[in-house]
């Protein structure tokens, strides 16, 4: 099934503003009117490349973002390290590693509810941050002895004669292999193999003392496994590249993809030996990730919302407003509810989160309690014309023939000054239905 | 009598609220329920309201052993005096800040369970709120689910665009509110379901909303995503009326106190009579910490929840939805028998629970459940002995209220309570 990953021909298939921006929003939650342009202009590979590849960071950029940062480690408040990462989303030069941040910050989900300390979960993000489009196998292994994971899933706990599975148990479901691919008998030993990782003072400790030493055999390997030991068992097992395949295709692909696709991709993860770039940026250039039942399969998730609607019009945020937005809508950034991460997908969508959703947009375009927000696209000529343009920019997609109509109608006939004619016809372009999709 | 479906309906409609018209494909007219066939067994669900009570509430100055020499002994500085408590018999009395309870305790309406507690109690409030909230006291792990969200995730059905519960006025979600299935809303008041129209002129912000009601309505564009966020949108709007006809108008002669848990609970009534097939909302009263010097903030808390709660049973009566209401309050623990030495009280273990239930729900009267613990027979750190598992408080509500099993939920078989 290979060919579900060959190269988008853009040359036959075309590479439109359509598709320019469905690569945007999905890998940048959204673009400004020039980034759109320039993409356009680019075609398909070279703007795959400047997402994939580390892009400088400007100097305002990097001013602001230390500020933000010692300011939040000095109070120790996790909202303010909540505002400093949201910063970074908006402003960064590197989105898709953001991205890919937030990815891995799901998919290793630990939480400050348990942690409690500001400083830890700014070590890991530090870390996975630093990992976020690097090597899978170096993440996995670099946070099996992250401080602030030790403590999310007892480390300390876990002892020689009193092992505790907690970890055990999360590393295989959640982090490397998926339900089904071990058995019960699979966790207690693997939680052995673990005994005295516990930490001490605010540090990694091997406690050789509460160490198991003796044999362990996990999904049918015997030896005197240690930790390291079972994570190089997991990485290799066909379970692991197919868990991360899986979960790759739903954060860029599609929700619930099917196991030909999963098989092709965890095909391109061995194959690349667990590098995270080259198989992302295989999979932003591949066919299924252009294809018709992709598009608009996605629903935007609070982060991707707010940081979108930053990013394509230009928003000079309110930083701390817009954290707790995004997590009234149910994604409290260090915060996730469980140790599964955020669900995702329909389970953000509510009539509450909706209204609050369709609330947000009139907010940004007749309010400042989110922010300020400034930029348009060139909209010269007809009503229709300026519909387009701002479809264009707001919306991965068309709309209906009647939409369209509808919305060119409503602009004619509003009144007012021009400024409150757009923003009118803005609100009403984010609180379509289709804009919660990307 | 119940609220049907089918008068709220015909309410509605004579009030022009449903508005979509007779071309509208069906799913909108249940949209305003956000919920699909099972739309009219929701209507009519019980309702639970949880009232947690966070710091460790004095369960000792609540529900007082005023005859008990050794609760006069432990207690010199900080006692509630026999001459002043609300007597429930010879022994027990309730706070005397708490006459509106008292009331419900006296009409048949209010339990109170004592000694409620579980093994190898942690005194610790972020330990102890998570193990009320987890239920699960002896399990080190932390996946984060809480009683409640199990409880819909077992429940099998679709949660995606409903809102089968909601936290009203919490900073954060309730554990007892996770679940893997279902993402509960935190509603801070009211105003968060009013929907915003914008800005500029009037005429412009009501064509918005009428053509924001008109995109939802679309037909199906073979994108089920698609069709699952029209439908919402539609149903959000609809909430959104409601609540706003509601809001702006909404009658009630209960004597809500103006205070925090006043405030949240009539929130909640407002809530509950605009019909949203929600079932379970969590409410919380913090501030019950005494350490030091605890008679006045105590006596303010107790009050509170007592003016309260007090207020929300008539309101819920006036609205005749009383039938439909199980409030239940909880806190982490309550506080050690022997008070300390700055007039106040430290972390202690068992406590009592007030559960109010409708008459004709249980076999009983309504009263106290369960002996009060022994101040005598004290647990090495001199605190009172738990007789009764808070999972079986937990069980009854799922069981015999809102008809959840509950089992897999609780992770063991526990004795029902004759509360309801």
């Amino acid at each position: 099934m290979a060919h579900l990953l060959e190269r988008y021909d853009s040359a036959r298939h075309g590479w439109s503003r359509r598709e320019a921006t469905h690569l945007l929003w999905r890998c940048a939650a959204g673009a400004s009117p020039s980034e759109i342009d320039r993409s356009v202009d680019e075609g398909m590979t070279k703007s795959v490349a400047r997402l994939i590849d580390s892009q400088p960071e400007s100097d305002e950029f990097t001013a602001t973002e230390n500020l933000l940062h010692r300011s939040a480690l000095k109070s120790g408040n996790i909202n303010s390290l909540k505002n400093w990462w949201l910063y970074r989303f908006l402003k960064t030069a590197n989105p898709l590693a953001e991205k890919m941040t937030l990815f891995w910050h799901n998919h290793f989900a630990t939480s400050n509810a348990k942690v409690r300390s500001t400083e830890k979960m700014d070590v890991q993000n530090a870390l996975i941050r630093q990992h976020a489009l690097g090597n899978f196998a170096e993440l996995f292994r670099t946070i099996a002895r992250d401080v602030a994971m030790l403590l999310w899933l007892d480390g300390n706990a876990n002892r020689k004669r009193h092992p505790n599975e907690n970890f055990a148990r999360e590393v295989m479901e959640l982090f490397a292999l998926g339900v089904g691919n071990y058995s019960e008998k699979d966790i207690k030993e693997t939680a052995r193999a673990f005994t005295g990782w516990h930490v001490r003072n605010d540090e990694f400790w091997f406690n050789k003392v509460q160490h198991d030493a003796g044999k362990k055999t996990i999904l049918g390997k015997s030896g005197p496994f240690k930790g390291d030991d079972v994570l190089e068992i997991f990485l290799e097992h066909p379970a692991c590249a197919r868990f991360v395949a899986t979960k790759l295709l739903a954060g860029f692909v599609r929700h619930d993809p099917d196991s030909a696709m999963v098989d092709a991709l965890a095909e391109r993860i061995r194959a690349h030996k667990f590098e995270i770039a080259p198989v992302v940026q295989e999979l932003i250039s591949s066919q299924v990730f252009y294809a018709p039942t992709s598009r608009r399969a996605l629903i935007k998730s609070p982060v991707e919302l707010v940081v979108g609607a930053h990013r394509t019009l230009d928003g000079r945020a309110h930083l701390s407003e817009c954290v707790q937005l995004m997590s009234d809508l149910g994604q409290n950034l260090f915060e996730p509810p469980t140790v599964k991460g955020w669900e995702g997908g329909r389970l953000w969508i509510n009539s509450a989160t909706m209204l609050q959703r369709a609330n947000f947009a009139s907010q940004v375009t007749g309010g400042e309690r989110f922010g300020k927000f400034g930029a348009s696209p060139r909209t010269r000529g007809s009503e229709s014309e300026t519909v387009t343009s701002y479809l264009d920019l707001l919306l991965a997609g068309s709309v209906s023939k009647s939409t369209h109509q509808e919305l060119t109608n409503y602009l004619r006939k509003a009144g007012g000054s021009t400024k409150e004619q757009t923003s009118g016809l803005v609100q009403l372009i984010m609180t379509l239905p289709e804009y919660q999709l990307i | 009598m119940k609220t049907s479906r089918r008068n709220f309906l015909a309410r509605s409609a004579a009030a022009g609220v449903v508005s979509i018209g007779a071309a509208a494909p069906p799913f909108l007219n249940r949209a305003a329920w956000a919920a699909s066939e099972e739309g009219e067994k929701d209507r009519n669900d019980q309702i639970l309201v949880l009232v947690e009570l966070a710091g460790g509430n004095d369960g000792l100055n609540t529900v007082v052993p005023f005859s008990d020499e050794a609760y006069l002994k432990a207690r010199p500085g900080t006692r509630i005096a026999a001459e002043a408590v609300l007597k429930l018999d010879d022994a027990l009395g309730l706070h005397p800040q708490m006459s509106g309870m008292k009331e419900l305790y006296d009409e048949g309406l209010l339990s109170i369970v004592q000694g409620v507690g579980y093994p190898n109690p942690d005194r610790s409030h972020f330990r102890s709120m998570d193990i009320w909230h987890s239920a699960r006291p002896g399990d080190e792990e932390f996946r984060g689910d809480g009683w409640l969200g199990r409880a819909l995730d077992q429940s099998q059905k679709d949660h995606a665009g409903r809102l089968p519960a909601l936290a009203v006025g919490t900073d954060r979600l309730p554990r007892a509110l996770l679940g893997h299935k279902v993402n509960v809303p935190m509603l801070r008041s009211i105003d968060a379901f009013k929907w915003n129209n914008g800005s500029g002129p009037e005429a412009d912000r009501k064509r918005r909303r009428e053509l924001i009601e008109k995109f939802a309505a679309e037909r199906a564009a073979g994108n089920p995503s698609l069709d699952f966020l029209r439908r919402t949108t539609a149903s959000a709007a609809l909430t959104a009326k409601r609540l706003g006809e509601l809001g702006d108008d909404y009658k009630t002669t209960a004597g809500y106190p103006d205070n925090g848990l006043g405030k949240k609970l009539k929130t909640v009534a407002q809530l509950i009579t605009a019909d949203l097939g929600t079932r379970i909302f969590f409410v919380s009263l913090g501030g019950f910490d005494t350490h030091s010097q605890q008679e006045g903030a105590h006596a303010a808390l107790v009050g509170e929840l007592s003016t309260a709660l007090s207020a929300f049973c008539e309101d819920m009566a006036e609205h005749q939805l009383s039938d439909r209401i199980l409030v239940a309050t909880y806190s982490e623990f309550g506080r050690r028998v022997q008070e300390n030495g700055s007039l106040g009280t430290d972390h202690g273990t068992a406590s009592q629970m007030f559960v109010v239930a409708p008459k004709g729900h249980r076999k009983s009267k309504a009263g106290l459940i369960g002996k009060h613990p022994s101040l005598t027979d004290l647990d090495p750190e001199g605190d009172m002995k738990f007789h009764t598992d808070f999972r079986s408080v937990y069980a009854t509500i799922l069981e015999n209220w809102l008809e959840f099993p509950s089992e897999k939920v609780l992770g063991g078989t526990f004795a029902k309570l004759d509360f309801v």
